[in-house]
C-alpha cells in the first residue's frame, strides 16, 4: 500500500474523467488508452486512501462493462469487502459477480467478511446478502446457512425478503440442507404479511419443487391460502405458475382453485396476469367447460389485439391445446394473425398446422398458407405444407387427385431452396407409390411444372448442390429447379405404359426446346433415357408405323441439338437404333424389354470372377434332354411365376381402361381452369369422381397382393 | 429465472451488465454483441419476445437504450418480464430524474445496486419503487453528512 502525494492526487483520473476519455478516444488508441488505465488502476487499487481506492473500483466496474477481463483483481475486490468504507465495501459487493466464480480460491476467505457484516446494520446487512445470492458456491453456502436462517426471522421486511431469496439459491446449490430447515421457513412465511417477502418465498417453494418435488404437500395450504386473498399482481402471478406445477403433481387441487381462476379473469385487467391464467387454464383446466370458455375469449383478444407481442404470447399459449378439435376453434383468429405476423411468429403458427391439421381443414390451410407466403418465410411455409402433406403416411389426404394436379404445381413454382426441393421430390415419388392410378396424370404434372421451367432462364442461378456419381466420377451441381426436373422426367419415364400416344408425343416436342437443354445439362442422361423408355413404349403401341417415322424425326432433331451443346456421353441407343436401325435389332429390343428386368448393382460384377474353362460366347447348355430336367423340376415355379404375372396384367389392363376413360373426362373440365390458385374459388368437380386409395402399409409395394405371395412361398 | 440482465446502446457499447451465472468475459462480448445485431435487425411491428443461443430473450427499446433479459426457455410469462423492464426504467427515471445513457455510466454503482435491490438470484423480489429506492436514499443521505 502506498500514500498518494497530494501532486499525484491532482492528477488522479476520476470514473468521470475516464468516461470521458473513452469516448474520444479512437479505435486505434483504444488499447492504449485500455492498458494505461489498468495500469493505474492496479497501483490505485492499493492505495491507503479509500476515496483513491473507490475511484479505482469504479473505474474498474467502468471497463469491465467496456469488455476488459478484470479477473486479475478478484484478490483486491474480496479485500476490499472487509473495509471499513461502507462505499467501498458496496462497491466491492457489486463488483463481486464479475470476478467471482464457483471455483474462486478466494471464496474462504468471504466466509467470516460475511458473517461480520450480517451483525451490523439493516442497509450493509441486505447488500451483503445480494453479495452472497449472487456468489454463493457449495462450502460458502454450507457454511453460512444457520446466519442466513437467522437472519429470516429479522425485523426488518428487507432482510427476511433477502434472506428468503438467498436460501433459494442455498438449496439448490446442496438439497441436503432442505431437511429440517424449510419446515421452519413455511411456518414463518404463514405468518407473513409483506407482499415482497411472500413473493420470495413463492419463488422459494418454486426452486425446491425442482429439486426436491416430492415435498409438495408442504405447499399447498400456503399458496391456496394466499391466493385466495392476495391482490398483488406480481405476487399472483408467482401464485399461478407454481399452482401449475403443484396441479401436475397433485391433480385434485385444481379443483380448489376453479373458482379463485374465474374471480381472477373477470376482475383482472393486467395482461401479464391474464396470460398466466390463460397458459394454466388451457393447459389443465379442459374439463372446466366454462372457465375453458372465457379464457378462450379472452385468447381470442390476444389473437386479434394489435399489440405483437399479445399475438404472439395468445399463439404460445395454443400450443398447449394438443387437439386438431381445439385448434380449429381458434382457425380463423390464427390465420387472421398471420397476415399481420412477423418472421418469429409465422412459424409459431406454421409450427401449430404442423401439430394439429387434420382432413377437416388440410384444403383451407394448404390454400391460405400457398396465398399469403412472402419472400422471407416462403422456405419455412413449402416445407412445413411438405411436412403436412406427407405426415403419417398422408393421413391428412382425402383427395390424392387433386393435390397431385392443382397443390403440388403450385407447391413446385414456389420452391426456391435446395432442401425443399429434395423433399418435393420425396414426397411426389411417394405419393405416386402409394396411389398407383395417379401415374396416369404424370404428363399433365409434368406439363403444369415444366411448362414455367421452360420459359424461364433463371434456372441455373440460386445456391447448388454438388453431386458425384460413383461410376463414371462425374461431378455436376444442381439447382433446386434441376432436382424437380430430374425428378419428372423419372416419373414419366415410369409411367409411360400408362400414357397415351399423344401424351408421348407432346412430351417429346416439349423436350426438343433448345432452352431446356442448355438449362438443364446435367440432366441429359435422364432425358436420354427418358426418350429410350418412351420410344420402346411407341413401338409397342403402334404396330402399323404410323406416328414412328414422326416421333424418330422428333428425336433426332433433339440429338442433333445436344451435339452443339458437347454431352460427354454419346447414346448407344441414338448411334445404334435412330441411326442405324434394323427391324431384327428392334424385335430383339421388344423381346428384351416383354417382361420386367431386375436392377443389377454396378459394382457386382468386380467381385464374381468367371469359373476357369467358361467360354462366355458358348451356350453352356446342350444336352436337350438335360433342359427338359431342368424345366420338369422347375414346372411348377413357372406356372406360379405366371399366374402372378398374368393377374398382375389382368389388373393393370384393367386399370389402364378405366383411368383413360376418366382421364378422358377430367382433361376436359381441368383444361377449362389453369390459373393458380383462382380455380380455387370456383372449383368444384360435382361429378362423381374416381376415389384414390392411398396404401399406407410400408412393407406392399403397390399391385402385388401379400396372399399370393404366401401361397407361393407355402407351394415351393 | 433470468440468467442475465444488459443495458446496451445502439452502438453495441455496454452500459450495465448483471449476470446470475457465470460467463467468461469473451462469452459475454460475444453474447451482447450478437444480442444487440438481433434487437437492431427487428422492426417495431415485431415482437418483444425472440429465442437466442439457448435463452428466452425480452427486449424493450427505450431511446438508444437496449434493455434485455435473457431467461431460461422453461415457461416463463414474457409479459410479466417485459412490464418489469418497464418498471425498471421507472425506477431509475425516479432516482435520476430524467434518467438518461450518461447517468448510468457515470453512476454505474448505484445502477447496479437499484437493480440488485430487484433482482436477486435471477428471481425478481421487488417492484414497489419507494422501498427500491430506500436503501439508496439512505446511503445518500449518509455520503452528505
Amino acid at each position: 500500500m502506498f500514500h498518494l502525494s497530494q501532486m499525484d492526487q491532482i492528477f488522479l483520473k476520476s470514473l468521470a474523467d475516464v468516461v470521458r476519455t473513452s469516448r474520444t478516444t479512437s479505435q486505434y488508441d483504444k488499447l492504449t488508452f485500455t492498458t494505461q488505465t489498468i495500469a493505474d488502476i492496479k497501483n490505485e487499487i492499493q492505495s491507503r486512501q479509500e476515496s483513491v481506492r473507490y475511484q479505482a473500483l469504479l473505474k474498474l466496474f467502468f471497463l469491465a462493462m467496456e469488455g476488459n477481463n478484470i479477473r486479475w483483481a478478484e484478490f483486491q475486490i474480496i479485500n476490499l469487502m472487509g473495509s471499513g468504507d461502507f462505499q467501498l465495501k458496496l462497491g466491492a459487493q457489486l463488483a463481486a459477480h464479475l470476478v467471482i466464480d464457483n471455483q474462486s480460491q478466494g471464496l474462504i476467505m468471504v466466509t467470516n467478511v460475511f458473517i461480520k457484516e450480517f451483525k451490523c446494520g439493516h442497509v450493509e446487512c441486505s447488500t451483503t446478502l445480494s453479495c452472497l445470492g449472487t456468489i454463493a458456491n457449495k462450502d460458502l453456502s454450507d457454511n453460512l446457512l444457520t446466519h442466513v436462517l437467522k437472519l429470516t426471522t429479522n425485523t426488518k421486511p428487507l432482510i427476511r425478503k433477502k434472506a428468503i431469496a438467498v436460501l433459494s439459491k442455498i438449496f439448490t446449490i446442496n438439497p441436503m440442507n432442505i431437511s429440517g430447515n424449510l419446515e421452519m421457513v413455511i411456518q414463518q412465511l404463514q405468518k407473513e404479511t409483506n407482499i415482497s417477502v411472500l413473493a420470495c418465498g413463492i419463488s422459494l417453494f418454486c426452486s425446491v419443487l425442482k429439486v426436491a418435488p416430492k415435498l409438495y404437500p408442504l405447499f399447498l395450504s400456503i399458496v391456496y391460502d394466499q391466493i385466495s386473498k392476495q391482490k398483488s399482481n406480481w405476487l399472483l402471478i408467482k401464485l399461478v405458475r407454481i399452482s401449475n406445477k403443484l396441479i401436475s403433481l397433485e391433480p385434485r387441487f385444481q379443483g380448489k382453485l376453479i373458482e379463485h381462476y374465474t374471480r381472477l379473469l373477470n376482475q383482472t385487467n393486467s395482461k401479464s396476469l391474464q396470460y398466466e391464467l390463460i397458459y394454466s387454464i388451457m393447459k389443465y383446466f379442459k374439463n372446466h367447460s366454462q372457465l375453458y370458455e372465457s379464457a378462450g375469449d379472452i385468447l381470442k383478444q390476444f389473437l386479434n389485439h394489435q399489440d405483437p407481442n399479445l399475438r404472439c404470447l395468445g399463439l404460445e399459449c395454443l400450443t398447449h391445446i394438443s387437439t386438431s378439435a381445439g385448434l380449429m376453434e381458434f382457425q380463423e383468429q390464427i390465420l387472421e394473425s398471420f397476415k399481420k405476423s412477423d418472421y418469429f411468429s409465422k412459424l409459431q403458427i406454421l409450427q401449430l398446422f404442423k401439430d394439429f391439421t387434420n382432413q377437416q381443414n388440410f384444403q383451407t390451410v394448404i390454400e391460405f398458407f400457398l396465398k399469403h407466403s412472402d419472400l422471407e418465410s416462403n422456405h419455412k411455409i413449402i416445407e412445413s405444407l411438405i411436412f403436412i402433406i406427407t405426415k403419417d403416411k398422408f393421413i391428412n389426404v382425402d383427395d390424392p387427385e387433386k393435390l397431385l394436379l392443382i397443390y403440388i404445381p403450385v407447391i413446385a413454382q414456389k420452391i426456391d431452396t435446395i432442401d425443399n426441393a429434395i423433399r418435393f421430390k420425396e414426397m411426389l415419388f411417394e405419393l405416386l407409390t402409394r396411389v398407383p392410378g395417379l401415374k396416369v396424370y404424370s404428363d399433365q404434372l409434368c406439363n403444369q411444372i415444366l411448362q414455367t421451367y421452360a420459359t424461364q432462364s433463371d434456372s441455373l442461378q440460386g445456391p447448388t448442390l454438388n453431386i458425384v456419381q460413383r461410376h463414371t466420377q462425374l461431378k455436376y451441381s444442381l439447382n433446386h429447379r434441376e432436382i424437380i426436373f430430374k425428378s419428372l422426367i423419372m416419373i414419366v419415364g415410369e409411367s409411360v405404359k400408362l400414357l397415351k400416344l399423344e401424351a408421348l408425343t407432346n412430351i417429346i416436342q416439349f423436350l426438343e426446346q433448345l432452352n431446356i437443354l442448355n438449362c438443364y445439362e446435367s440432366s441429359l442422361s435422364d432425358i436420354d433415357s427418358l426418350l429410350f423408355k418412351i420410344y420402346i413404349q411407341i413401338i409397342k403401341t403402334d404396330p402399323q408405323n404410323e406416328i414412328i417415322p414422326q416421333i424418330e424425326q422428333l428425336i433426332k432433331n433433339i440429338y442433333n441439338k445436344l451435339h452443339n451443346i458437347s454431352i460427354v456421353k454419346i447414346s448407344f441407343f441414338y448411334e445404334s437404333l435412330i441411326q442405324n436401325k434394323s427391324k431384327d435389332q428392334l424385335q430383339e429390343l421388344q423381346n428384351l424389354y416383354e417382361e420386367d428386368l431386375p436392377p443389377i448393382n454396378l459394382e457386382a460384377q468386380k467381385f464374381i470372377k468367371p469359373p476357369e474353362g467358361l467360354d462366355l460366347s458358348k451356350s453352356f447348355q446342350i444336352d436337350i434332354e438335360e433342359i427338359e430336367k431342368i424345366k420338369n423340376t422347375n414346372s411348377e415355379y413357372i406356372e406360379q411365376k405366371q399366374l402372378i404375372q398374368q393377374q398382375q396384367q389382368q389388373q393393370q389392363s384393367d386399370s389402364n381402361q378405366k383411368e383413360q376413360e376418366d382421364q378422358n373426362n377430367q382433361i376436359e373440365r381441368r383444361q377449362e381452369n389453369e390459373e393458380e390458385l383462382k380455380q380455387f374459388n370456383n372449383k368444384v368437380d360435382p361429378s362423381p369422381k374416381k376415389v384414390f386409395k392411398i396404401n399406407r402399409d410400408e412393407e406392399l409395394p403397390p399391385g402385388i397382393d401379400q396372399n399370393d405371395i404366401k401361397k407361393f412361398k407355402e407351394e415351393e | 429465472m433470468i440468467n442475465f440482465i444488459l443495458m446496451v446502446n445502439k452502438q453495441g457499447q455496454t452500459r450495465l451488465a448483471q449476470y446470475f451465472q457465470f460467463l467468461s468475459v469473451k462469452e459475454r462480448m460475444t453474447l451482447e454483441g450478437e444480442l444487440i445485431r438481433k434487437c437492431l435487425s427487428r422492426s417495431e411491428t415485431q415482437c418483444s419476445f425472440l429465442e437466442h443461443r439457448g435463452y428466452k430473450i425480452i427486449y424493450r427499446r427505450y431511446a438508444s437504450l437496449y434493455f434485455i433479459i435473457g431467461m431460461d426457455l422453461e415457461e416463463e410469462n414474457e409479459m410479466a418480464y417485459l412490464e418489469f423492464i418497464h418498471n425498471l426504467v421507472e425506477t431509475l427515471d425516479k432516482y435520476f430524474e430524467n434518467v438518461c445513457e450518461l447517468d448510468i455510466m457515470f453512476n454505474i454503482e448505484k445502477a447496479h445496486y437499484i437493480l440488485e435491490e430487484m433482482v436477486m438470484n435471477g428471481q425478481i423480489v421487488e417492484t414497489n419503487k419507494t422501498q427500491i429506492l430506500a436503501p439508496i436514499h439512505v446511503l445518500d443521505k449518509a455520503k452528505d453528512e
